[in-house]
């Protein structure tokens, strides 16, 4: 028999020593001992994991869980003042600390009020990455102050010097915000890196804090199509003459009036004396004239009225193309859906 | 003779047989003066006058034309009537095709005829040339040249000429409805020697036509 209970010893030793192998089932032992009001082992526990000499590797989340059980145990014990400061060093480093109201004692639960009234501090809850959509849906933001105090919060690009007000008031505790994705120009937030800074001053003790939260938004929607291009000067018709061209249009008439006039001094045979030169020399003048004319006239008015219409109507066919882009292009921007992520970035 | 019936009616029959719609009528009127020259036995007469006419031309589509003109008048020698005076009376049909934008081929028959109160001369030629059509800058203003080769010409009472051509140099100015046109003409007839003389004649003539178009078009078409 007394070899059964030395074998079931040994067999139950390396599960005791793994229990206390890590701070997570540390912490997990303490939970229970302070269950069962077994305090005194609780405090060895606790004392061991906020230790400098720590062996196991304590995170940020384990000291402030390790400080809130401390806290309460010693109110337990009768030592409120201590457990005041313990809760104070829970709340300090977050602020979001809370004890569970069926899970500690009265006396535990106003010490801990106590201690928040003592410290001042604000946090926002870490942003989950979540896609929504704008028209019907909102982002949620959950902050805290530890005691009421008058609160500031700003939501704005990150770096800008200012931004848009998500709430200005007295607050108290935790508070649920909602933003809808619109910024101060009634803009939907573009992608981008944001900051929610959240700037409160307390009413009790008259401290300032502040803290910042980073997140980044992605708009996503469908597609956009690309506008026509603008039109270069391969897509559009010459609008002006070149200036040679007046010279040309008055060589090719006196080409022709000097063909009126040399018809009867060429041609014709010498021996009538004739060929109708009189006739011949009027349509050279004339000839002549018009030539002269064109070329004024044209040195004058180069423009082509033709291909000055054409132009305008294919501009007015590219300008219309754009908008009915446009148009398309405003249907899916409306679709936008955000996608929202935390980002890195710590603030004050 | 009806070799030259017989080319005309191979032009008519070689132009195709458009939509309605593709076919389109030019009339006009014309004016202007003759002048009639005469070598013949190295005696010079020369004569010259008013013609009136008018011209007919049908478009089928935008490459064939069949165009005919009649054109007469009185030319005279002096300021007195002699025996020298005469009447001159004209009739042309011409086939034309377009085989490039600036250049139709021309072929047709020319009917004239020179009379006075004792005798009636009738000429009758197959042509056959080109004309072109060089825009002078303003809208719708183009020079007109043309030219023929007459290798059939039948002259009553007189042999053949050796040598028969025409030239012409005019401007054309087409509006949407109606046109105006202004050409000056000129057509050498060489005979062949006879008893160390020889004959030779020209016509020359400037006129001046009036047309309209039936449809009306924004599209310039010869008027001349």
């Amino acid at each position: 028999m007394r070899g059964a209970v030395v074998v079931a010893l040994l067999l139950a030793l390396p599960k005791a020593v793994g229990a206390q192998g890590n701070t997570a089932d540390q912490l997990e032992q303490a939970a229970r001992y302070h269950a069962a009001l077994d305090v005194e082992r609780e405090l060895v526990l606790l004392r061991r994991i906020i230790s400098p000499n720590s062996p196991f590797v304590v995170t940020y989340a384990q000291r402030v869980l390790a400080y809130k059980y401390l806290g309460a145990a010693l109110v337990v014990q009768g030592q409120r003042d201590s457990g005041i400061v313990y809760f104070r060093a829970a709340l300090e480093r977050d602020p979001f600390v809370d004890l569970e109201p069926q899970r500690f004692t009265p006396a535990e639960l106003a010490a801990f009020s106590d201690a928040r009234r003592l410290v001042f501090g604000l946090g926002i809850r870490a942003i989950t990455p979540d896609t929504i959509d704008p028209r019907r849906e909102r982002v949620g933001l959950t902050i805290l102050t530890t005691h009421v105090a008058d609160l500031h919060v700003e939501l704005r690009r990150a770096g800008a010097p200012s931004g848009f007000v998500l709430y200005q008031g007295v607050s108290d505790g935790p508070r649920e915000l909602q933003w809808d994705g619109l910024l101060a120009d009634g803009r939907l937030a573009a992608s981008g890196r944001y900051e929610v800074v959240l700037a409160g001053v307390s009413q009790l003790v008259h401290r300032a804090d502040s803290v910042r939260l980073y997140f980044s938004i992605q708009q996503d929607h469908p597609p956009l199509e690309d506008t026509v291009a603008a039109l270069g000067p391969q897509d559009l018709l010459p609008e002006q003459h070149p200036a040679a061209m007046a010279r040309g249009e008055l060589y090719k008439s006196m080409g022709i009036a000097a063909a009126a006039f040399l018809i009867p001094r060429t041609v014709a045979n010498g021996e009538l004396h004739g060929g109708g030169r009189a006739f011949a020399n009027g349509i050279a003048g004339a000839a002549a004239v018009v030539g002269v004319g064109s070329f004024i006239f044209h040195q004058r008015h180069r423009e082509i009225p033709a291909n000055i219409a054409a132009n305008a109507e294919r501009r007015a066919q590219r300008a219309s193309a754009n908008a009915a882009i446009r148009d398309r292009n405003q249907a899916r921007l409306a679709q936008t859906r955000l996608i929202v992520a935390p980002a890195a970035g710590i603030g004050p | 003779m009806r070799r030259m019936s017989a080319f005309a009616l191979a032009i008519l029959v070689a132009v195709p047989s458009p939509a309605t719609g593709q076919i389109s009528v030019q009339g006009g009127v014309l004016v202007g003066r003759g002048e009639h020259r005469i070598v013949d036995a190295d005696t010079l007469v020369a004569s010259s006058g008013t013609l009136f006419g008018g011209a007919v031309a049908v478009m089928f589509g935008e490459r064939f034309q069949i165009h005919a003109e009649a054109l007469g008048g009185h030319l005279t020698s002096a300021a007195t009537p002699s025996l020298e005076d005469h009447d001159i009376a004209e009739a042309q049909i011409l086939g034309e095709m377009k085989v490039r934008p600036w250049l139709n081929v021309e072929s047709g028959l020319s009917f004239r005829s020179f009379s006075n109160s004792l005798a009636r001369q009738r000429w009758t030629a197959w042509r056959i040339g080109a004309e072109t059509r060089v825009p002078l800058g303003f809208e719708s203003v183009a020079a007109v040249v043309r030219g023929y080769w007459m290798p059939l010409v039948a002259v009553s009472g007189l042999s053949n000429p050796d040598v028969a051509l025409a030239l012409g140099v005019g401007l054309d100015w087409r509006g949407r409805r109606m046109g105006i046109s202004a050409l000056y003409t000129f057509e050498r007839y060489d005979f062949a020697p006879n008893n160390a003389a020889q004959r030779l004649e020209e016509l020359s003539t400037i006129r001046v036509r009036v047309g309209m178009w039936w449809p009306p078009t924004a599209t310039a078409k010869r008027s001349t």
